[in-house]
């Protein structure tokens, strides 16, 4: 088979950067092509269809770093702007923390097929997403107050993505892998004025496993018309169900502070708590890279390491930091890897309803509205909407609240893990439930 | 496709949050920016280098409408994005983004077809081109028999030395600088850093019609932040500004100022309360606070979502949304602010749109597909990220006129509430125009005084309610110098903001702490 292009111009750019006086180079090429079809009110809204390339390159030039990209690939150009590169790195100041990864790390990739790349990715017509953005609306406006609905969209995405990565010293890998989504949004009208929206999208590496487009539809409709005469409840500290859609932004928050730079610029309120305890018993989260047809799977991470399965949590206890190669040297801590790949949080025995019977009263939260945490404190405070639960059921919705708490506090109050992770994200969680959070409203 | 999609989320952020912690910029490409115009033609001056031609736009055009489209655009595009990095009291790392590509853009009715590529052969540009046609399914419709350069747009960020010519030698002071200032502005701080960035390059756009447009749109930010420590606890915090400007825009009064801010406004955590949780009156502090009006009000008078009936604010223009001495812009024109284009990237004039008007909701922000839509001219709002986008309605600055009253009288008239000065950042539901925005620093009012400071608190409000409730404005308008930028449908644009003092009679505060 003859070699890839974008390989040879990622080989090229490290064979360039060297000649041109880096000591060391790394460099990734990319190539992608990525279509949407988008369907709204029973007419095409937008088409798009592109296939977009470039190559990013990491230069080390007499002990000063320096990390470049461009997506002008002429060859004349790309030779210009790397020697250019190297010209400027050496305007900096020397890091002697900065060299490529230890070649003994880029060893023991796991023998595993990932399952990331659908070889029929070329099967899908234009006639296949047009049929799917229209079941989706169709079922959408199937659903029981359907008359409700002032607008519903719709969107299939389909992309293939192949990477390159090439290293001076030693480092080849290749990555291809393949996506399709299906996603709807709709709104509906509240009679006090509002226009209340929710979505449903659901994604899958193969073009065969793609999951049923009408139940995006019908799940959208459904979770914007149950959000009609919602209503901001009283202030009040209460149990807090999170559903599994929901409940990855509490899980994102974890991973800055969790990060090696984070860790070295006094920014993490996990710092010395390696060993720690820092969650309740039921708080045990494993980064596992290998899972065949994951959104985060990888048998290499982005600096060539290779990927293995790392507790980040167990039963409370904080196990690991992502820490990469540079922010290693500096901490005198060994690499682990430098970002999170699958998070696959330990599952309880109940479902969400089960769950929501056992918690009797308090609030599901279905959704986050803005807000933020602090990676240096651990203070958090965000915009929520739902559900008031009452006798251990779903009753009235509930929006425009705010809940607030501190990280280092909140996880000890972890009292319930459902057993439905959320299969359409790199955050595999289920549904979560939290004792004695602060609602503020009324 | 992200973990949380869709078009029902609208985000904005400032420069120092985490979500520009990855990107990648810094200095170079001095040859290819620099080198000859030769083959130059009327109207592709810059993009002359890199082979476009007259003729090959002319082409793509054609075979845009060659299924029929109203109408079709081109938009050329090159950006050199160039950061610094300062960290543990040397820049040790740069980071250089080199953007060039080109988007083709067909428009039949409300429905877009969109291509793009980053080979800038006519070849590559007219598969674009048949790719976005296929939006429409009629018959071919001619393309523009000559382009016509136009000439009119003003010049509302005037560099006298380019980007390009900048050599990286000559910023790394402004880095080592504030480093050095910061630490000596108090003895509690630990950590600083320091990421500067510069922007330059060009977009010209070409439509059916036969119009060319070329603008050059400069950017520079810093943005500064810190660790302090006291006790055995731990506060971080900073400060950033932004501008379309060249390096003159540093002036030691500005450095002083984001040394003075960042380090006051880290140090104040220290001795920072937790806010009451629940509903009460809220004062915002001239400047930044303009964030709220970029989420209550600016993203729900966005065209694309009233042409569609799903804002809050569709049915609404007309009639009265606020007191009658609420005055509400958006407009583009401000000499080096951030969110300032010469022209927008659909080609439209930019000039001063008001959303509100003595308390009326007057104009919605349009692109031209929404304009045609509702039958009135384009507003200059049509923008995008990159030329890997289609455009859409986008803010550029929005801002509350000056009012009546004082920032004391407002802060007196308030016996127990909050007064906000700082924020990361904010985010609307456009059909439920739930709202957030988030504070970082504050204070207390008791009594009709500021008291103790407070921190990290959410706000949560509902965009047409909150709007009735500002019952105070003051007279001392500021546009914010910080560098934001805004998230809509997965494209990140420039934006600026600014409001007078003003007080909202009531909303709720999503602290942790006890109501009075």
């Amino acid at each position: 088979m003859a070699k890839d292009k974008m390989l040879e111009t990622t080989e090229l750019c490290v064979k360039t950067a060297l000649a041109k006086g880096a000591q060391e180079a790394g460099a990734r090429g990319y190539r992608v092509r990525d279509i949407e079809v988008k369907w709204r009110d029973g007419k095409l809204e937008k088409i798009q269809e592109a296939t977009t390339r470039g190559v990013g390159l990491q230069l080390y030039v007499d002990g000063r770093y320096a990390s470049v990209s461009s997506s002008d690939l002429r060859p004349d150009a790309l030779e210009t702007f790397i020697a250019d590169s190297v010209v400027m790195t050496r305007t900096l100041a020397k890091d002697p923390f900065r060299t490529l990864p230890d070649p003994a790390l880029y060893k023991g990739q796991a023998a595993v097929d990932l399952k990331l790349d659908d070889p029929k990715y070329a099967v899908v017509t234009p006639d296949d997403r047009l049929r799917l953005v229209k079941e989706m609306e169709a079922a959408a406006r199937d659903v029981k107050g359907a008359e409700a609905i002032l607008s519903v969209t719709t969107t299939f995405n389909d992309s293939l993505s192949e990477t390159f990565r090439v290293h001076s010293n030693g480092f080849s890998g290749s990555r291809r892998d393949t996506a399709f989504w299906v996603g709807a949004e709709v709104n509906v009208k509240d009679p006090d004025g509002r226009k209340p929206e929710d979505y449903s999208y659901a994604g899958s590496r193969f073009w065969a496993e793609i999951p049923a487009a009408a139940e995006q539809g019908r799940i959208a409709a459904s979770r914007a018309l149950s959000r009609l005469g919602s209503k901001k409840g009283d202030s009040a500290v209460l149990s807090m169900a999170i559903d599994n859609r929901a409940a990855g932004r509490m899980i994102g928050f974890l991973m800055g502070p969790l990060s090696g730079a984070s860790l070295q610029q006094k920014r993490s309120f996990y710092e010395g708590k390696t060993g720690s305890t820092v969650g309740s018993p039921l708080l045990t989260i494993t980064d596992d890279p290998l899972i065949p047809k994951g959104f985060g799977s990888r048998l290499f991470d982005g600096e060539g390491i290779a990927a293995k399965s790392m507790p980040v949590f167990d039963a409370g206890v904080l196990k690991s930091f992502y820490i990469d190669t540079y922010y290693g040297k500096k901490l005198k801590m060994a690499p682990t890897t430098g970002g999170a790949s699958n998070l696959v949080i330990k599952l309880g025995a109940k479902s969400q309803p089960g769950i929501l019977a056992d918690m009797k009263d308090g609030i599901l939260v279905t959704g986050f509205l803005g807000g933020n945490s602090n990676g240096t404190t651990g203070d958090f405070s965000l915009g929520v909407q739902g559900f008031r639960i009452r006798g251990g059921k779903i009753a009235e919705p509930i929006s425009e609240m705010n809940i607030s708490g501190n990280h280092l506090e909140f996880w000890k109050k972890l009292s319930a893990v459902g057993n439905d992770p959320y299969p359409y994200s790199t955050i595999r969680v289920p549904t979560l439930v939290f004792e004695g959070v602060q609602f503020a409203g009324n | 496709m992200p973990d949380n999609p869709g078009m029902t989320r609208r985000r904005l952020v400032g420069l120092g949050a985490a979500t520009l912690a990855t990107a990648s910029l810094s200095d170079i490409l001095m040859s290819q920016a620099q080198a000859a115009t030769t083959g130059a033609i009327e109207g592709i001056g810059y993009f002359a280098r890199f082979g476009v031609t007259d003729q090959m736009i002319r082409q793509a055009l054609s075979a845009a409408l060659s299924k029929g489209g109203d109408r079709a655009d081109v938009f050329f595009q090159h950006r050199i994005n160039h950061y610094l990095v300062l960290e543990d009291g040397s820049v040790n790392r740069a980071f250089t983004n080199v953007e060039l590509g080109v988007g083709v853009r067909v428009v039949r009715g409300d429905q877009t077809g969109y291509g793009f590529t980053e080979d800038l052969t006519a070849a590559a540009l007219k598969q674009a081109a048949l790719t976005a046609a296929a939006i429409a399914d009629g018959p071919a419709r001619e393309g523009p028999k000559e382009l016509r350069l136009d000439r009119g747009l003003p010049s509302r960020y005037p560099v006298k030395v380019r980007w390009e010519d900048v050599r990286p030698n000559q910023k790394l002071p402004l880095l080592t600088g504030l480093n050095e200032k910061t630490f000596a502005g108090s003895p509690l701080i630990k950590k600083v850093n320091v990421s500067f960035s510069d922007q330059s390059g060009a977009i010209l756009i070409a439509d059916s019609s036969g119009r060319i447009v070329e603008d050059f749109q400069p950017m520079t930010s810093i943005s500064l932040s810190c660790v302090a420590e006291k006790d055995g606890k731990r506060e971080s915090n900073g400060y950033n500004v932004a501008a379309r400007a060249d390096m003159s825009y540093y002036s030691p009064e500005r450095l002083d100022r984001m040394v003075r801010e960042a380090v006051s406004r880290t140090t104040i955590l220290f001795d920072a309360v937790v806010p009451p949780a629940g509903e009460m009156p809220v004062v915002l502090g001239a400047g930044a606070s303009g964030i709220l009006l970029h989420e209550a009000i600016g993203h729900g008078m966005e065209a694309d979502f009233n042409r569609k009936g799903i804002s809050i604010f569709s049915d609404k223009i007309g009639k009265s949304v606020a007191k009658p001495f609420v005055n509400i812009v958006d407009e583009g024109e401000k000499p080096a602010a951030r969110g300032s284009i010469n022209v927008d990237d659909e080609g439209n004039a930019v000039g001063t749109t008001h959303l509100v008007k003595d308390g009326i909701l007057t104009t919605y922000l349009h692109d031209s597909i929404s304009a045609k839509h509702y039958g009135v001219g384009p507003t200059g709002n049509g923008r995008r990220e990159s030329y890997q986008y289609a455009p859409i309605p986008r803010m550029r600055a929005t801002y509350m006129l000056p009012g009546p009253h004082k920032k004391d009288e407002i802060i007196a008239s308030v016996k127990k509430g909050i007064f906000c000065t700082n924020f990361t950042n904010g985010q609307v539901q456009i059909g439920a125009g739930d709202f957030t925005f988030y504070v970082k620093n504050g204070y207390m009012i008791e009594d009709g005084k500021l008291t103790r400071p407070i921190k990290d608190v959410n706000i949560i409000g509902n965009g047409p309610k909150i709007l009735e409730k500002i019952d105070m404005v003051a007279d001392d308008l500021v546009i914010d110098e910080g560098g934001w930028t805004c998230g809509k449908d997965g494209q990140m644009c420039p934006v600026s903001q600014g409001i007078p003092t003003v007080r909202v009679a009531s909303i709720t505060v999503g602290g942790r702490g006890a109501k009075a």
